[in-house]
């Protein structure tokens, strides 16, 4: 993928991904971001990718080792830990050629749910696309490939488990938690048990 | 009997209280139905049930000195019994969200089917205590990651409280959306069972410009029909009210937040 070379805003290292897609989304930038996950670099590998922002929302993602582009390019570069950001200005013409390389596009919030995991961030980039990106996010395959990763749904659900019991202590509502909520993933069909 | 369904999504703009009013519209037709808005910060049902200046609202019955009687904030409305909710700030700070649990065991007592069209937010006590309150939810996604993931959200704090889901609708369903797949894997996440595929429509937005719910003002549509075949798969159960009084009292603090 070729994208024109831009003008070095900043680079630094930080723990989240979103706390740059956040600041790029903010300050609108037409660029591109190079992440580079440092926990590879200390085994001695090289991670790197690249998402293209129109306005601060994500128009393109490549995997640049891997040379893999879209939604799997970004997967090669979603690693948890500590990032190198390094976040360039380009000319919106100059980017507009590399955009139209269609299997390289990613849905606007895509960015954010995969190398962030925040989905809250997802809607809000995704609210803050054109009307006609907007439509990309509510693309089919994405939902489906949501509910087909049975693990992060369960940590969604855990984590909701928990909060909703530790909200539950500090408003009095204690007594009212039900004893018998196992930590099983599953709900069973059917008549339910109250 | 009585069966108290919160109408929940966790998420804002799928179409709550659009769902709210018209399961109970459909409800209507076989059962004495009591619609209450409980999204007490940020309450809307008014405006899509012609109550715009109704003088007398749930805000009245949950703050301690307005003295005023359940009744009268009860309004009878498109075969239904409406209970709106004001859209005062300063009513909504004021109101005790702990007397909400008296205010539904009373209306609980005189009704087959009670509705809370619940808020779309989790951080607050007055925010989850309709789900506290029900028997069961009936969730409202839109075929979208964030509404399922909020959705699941509000089902494990319903669940945590021993609230089982009834269902779930799919609302605003775009004619490219085919949700049969996405309801299928869902399934296996949601309790219940999917309850429709609602279709995104234009007479949903006339319906709340006109201040009717949509079966009242366009009873014809698709979107219509299909809130009437979600209404029909809802098992409702038969409940003692006086169970549902007494499960409220033992329930819920009355305390500020």
């Amino acid at each position: 993928m070729r994208i024109p070379r831009g003008e070095l805003r900043r680079s630094r290292v930080v723990d989240d991904a979103a706390a740059v897609l956040r600041a790029v989304l903010d300050e609108e930038l037409t660029g591109y971001v190079v992440f580079e996950p440092q926990d590879a670099l200390l085994l001695g590998e090289t991670t790197r990718g690249v998402v293209t922002f129109e306005d601060g929302v994500p128009v393109l993602a490549y995997d640049t080792e891997r040379e893999v582009g879209g939604r799997d390019g970004l997967e090669g570069f979603a690693v948890t830990g500590p990032t190198r950001a390094a976040v360039h200005a380009v000319d919106a013409d100059a980017l507009a050629d590399a955009h139209e390389v269609e299997e390289f596009r990613v849905p606007p919030g895509e960015p954010a749910r995969v190398l962030a995991g925040d989905e809250r961030l997802a809607e809000r980039t995704t609210d803050a696309a054109p009307a006609a990106r907007r439509e990309e996010g509510r693309d089919r395959s994405a939902v489906e490939a949501f509910l087909a990763d049975a693990d992060a749904i369960e940590e969604i659900r855990s984590e909701a488990r928990e909060e909703a019991r530790a909200r539950a202590s500090e408003w009095g509502l204690d007594d009212v938690l039900a004893d018998d909520v196992g930590d099983s993933a599953a709900i069973e069909p059917g008549p339910d048990s109250r | 009997m009585v069966e108290a369904f919160a109408v929940a999504s966790g998420k804002g703009g799928t179409g709550k209280t659009t769902s709210t009013l018209a399961l109970g519209m459909a409800l209507a037709e076989d059962y004495d139905v009591t619609v209450i808005d409980a999204d007490t910060g940020m309450a809307n049902l008014l405006f899509h049930a012609g109550l715009d200046d109704a003088d007398v609202t749930l805000h009245d019955l949950l703050i301690d000195e307005r003295d005023a009687a359940v009744s009268d904030a009860v309004y009878e409305r498109f075969g239904m019994s409406v209970v709106p909710c004001g859209t005062s700030l300063a009513a909504f700070e004021a109101a005790d969200p702990g007397r909400l649990r008296d205010v539904v065991a009373e209306l609980a007592a005189d009704t087959d089917v009670l509705l809370l069209d619940s808020p779309a937010a989790l951080g607050s006590k007055s925010a989850v205590l309709p789900v506290v309150l029900a028997d069961r939810i009936v969730v409202v996604l839109q075929p979208t990651v964030p509404s399922l993931s909020d959705g699941l959200k509000v089902q494990e704090y319903a669940h945590s409280y021993g609230t089982d889901t009834a269902g779930v609708v799919f609302n605003r369903v775009r004619p490219d959306e085919n949700v049969d797949a996405i309801a299928e894997q869902a399934g296996r996440y949601f309790g219940g069972q999917t309850l429709a595929s609602v279709p995104e429509s234009d007479a949903v937005r006339a319906a709340r410009r006109e201040g009717k719910p949509l079966l009242a003002h366009a009873p014809d549509d698709p979107a219509a029909d299909a809130f009437r075949e979600a209404a029909a798969r809802l098992d409702v159960r038969d409940g003692d009210g006086r169970d549902v009084a007494e499960r409220f009292k033992s329930a819920v603090a009355p305390e500020r937040i």
